[in-house]
């Protein structure tokens, strides 16, 4: 079983940090360094070199069709993400209400979910969709579902219990008491969950556009493959990496660290 | 939650839905596969029928054992880069930036079919490849597990040892190495199940053998019923290698 455990942000040591921000860099130029000195050696169809794949990367977000991709594949990643995210979630919640149900679910239709392969899906959904965005959309949600069962049911199994023995005398509505407490002390496993989730996605985007989209990332790097576009190829990937990376860094970890503090558990 | 004592009856209920699912799950693919052609969805019995013909050929076993060293191979050789790249960040503190700041992210967003199709552009098809695209999938999530357990040794345990010796070998194998199995153990399970499930996307571009080679052989002759074998024979490979390797590996370490 894939296991998703949720892990805190490390505690930062301070000293020495200039040193270690130096030799970062450094490392990052004698890696485009080496990879100039590389592709000196090998033809571009191989290794295309840093600056004719920076060359590509200004064509890429200067072109609207390039741009298109790139927003399909953002299109299909966050389709998958709220269908997989509502089923998922749905599956955590039946047995949090139904024990009796809690084995159906944990113990058989969750293993199953989660050692289909991704492969398995995406070739099957060809099958029956053809190559289509809804493919696409049906084969990441397919992978996508066990994360979120997965964190969901660790959320509801860390509820505290004094919180909901309190919520307990102050009300019997059973809606209300979902709305107001359970689904607040959910908040930041749903963030942690989303993360995860939106780091996966993309991984298995490309696989799925690859072998059953007409539009997205995917297919463009299966047309230049074809055309052994090698440039194309690396500046799809820079531009994934630091898209996935930014996304990451930059939007989600603080808005989960936030929702953290907020709701601190 | 509150956790009441399961009374005998009510784990049985609990064991009687389970199957009922499963049984539920088959009847409604046998209603819907009746209706459809076969080359859509065929129906369980054929599937299963299929599967059992397809473990008995020599072929077909030679197919999943290469997939399977394949995953194991690269599992090994992700731990070992992912360790110590793990154990370099922890050991040598300027270079904790370059891990952790440069090539953690870079690896660890680096999408998978990326890895797949620059390994068949660079390399002739062949275990090679497979092996570099399955290894390169692997390595961020050892190397995250590695650096969390290093992260968490216990400073204290750490001083009662170099007070006992001043060999840092021995420390290592003696302290550091036992501290880290259990990290250990959870990157080999994860690896292990991204390994069988996104890293046979290697065997689909570069691969002449492998189950991905088989799967994608039987979609493109639309032989759906040899697909959904194979999809389930990885199920089945995929549960019995958790079964027998990582379960008692987990209980063995567990135990000490």
């Amino acid at each position: 079983m894939v296991e998703t455990a949720i892990t805190l942000a490390p505690p930062s040591r301070p000293g020495g940090l200039v040193a270690r921000k130096l030799a970062a860099h450094l490392f990052t130029l004698l890696f485009l360094a080496a990879w100039e000195a590389a592709s000196f050696v090998a033809p571009s169809y191989l290794l295309p070199s840093p600056v004719q794949v920076a060359q590509r990367l200004w064509i890429f977000v200067t072109s609207w069709r390039d741009l298109g991709h790139l927003g399909s594949s953002l299109f299909h990643v966050a389709a998958a993400i709220a269908i997989s995210f509502a089923i998922g979630s749905l599956l955590a919640l039946i047995p949090y209400y139904v024990p009796v149900l809690r084995l159906a679910i944990e113990r058989r239709i969750g293993p199953f979910l989660n050692s289909f392969s991704a492969i398995g899906w995406t070739l099957l959904s060809i099958m029956w969709f053809g190559v289509s965005p809804l493919t696409v959309v049906f084969a990441i949600s397919a992978v996508l579902v066990p994360f979120a069962l997965v964190n969901m049911s660790a959320g509801l199994a860390n509820l505290d219990p004094e919180t909901i023995e309190m919520a307990e005398s102050f009300t019997r509505r059973r809606a209300r008491m979902f709305l107001l407490v359970i689904v607040p002390s959910l908040y930041p496993f749903i963030f942690a969950t989303l993360r995860i989730m939106f780091g996966v996605a993309w991984k298995v985007t490309l696989t799925a556009e690859l072998f059953g989209g007409n539009t997205g990332l995917g297919y463009m790097i299966n047309l230049a493959r074809q055309e052994f576009d090698t440039a194309t190829i690396f500046a799809a990937i820079v531009l994934i990496i630091g898209f996935v990376h930014g996304m990451d860094r930059y939007v989600l970890a603080p808005l989960q660290a936030s929702v953290s503090r907020h709701y601190a558990l | 939650m509150r956790f009441e004592q399961p009374s005998l009856r009510s784990a049985l209920a609990e064991r009687v839905i389970g199957e009922g699912v499963v049984l539920l799950a088959l009847l409604a693919w046998w209603a819907l596969a009746r209706g459809l052609p076969e080359f859509i969805l065929p129906g369980p019995v054929a599937v299963a029928r299929r599967l059992v013909e397809l473990l008995a050929t020599p072929e077909f076993l030679w197919h999943v054992f290469t997939s399977t060293w394949r995953v194991l191979v690269s599992i090994a050789a992700a731990l070992l880069i992912g360790g110590g790249l793990a154990f370099l960040a922890h050991g040598v503190p300027w270079l904790e930036g370059v891990i952790d700041e440069r090539i953690k992210p870079v690896l660890n967003s680096f999408p998978s079919i990326g890895w797949a199709i620059l390994a068949a552009i660079w390399f002739e098809p062949g275990d090679f490849g497979v092996i570099f695209v399955e290894v390169a999938i692997l390595i961020p999530f050892c190397l995250i597990n590695i650096a969390e357990g290093l992260r968490n040794i216990d400073r204290e345990l750490m001083e009662m040892g170099r007070s006992f010796t001043r060999r840092r070998a021995r420390i290592l194998w003696r302290l550091t190495l036992p501290l880290l199995v259990p990290y250990g153990l959870t990157a080999t399970r994860i690896a292990y199940g991204i390994a069988w499930k996104i890293a046979l996307v290697a065997e689909l571009l570069g691969a002449p053998s492998g189950i991905g080679y088989l799967m994608l052989k039987a979609q493109i002759a639309a032989d759906s019923t040899t697909f959904l074998a194979t999809c389930f024979a990885i199920v089945l490979m995929f549960v019995v290698g958790e079964r027998l390797v990582i379960v008692p590996l987990e209980r063995r370490f567990a135990r000490r």
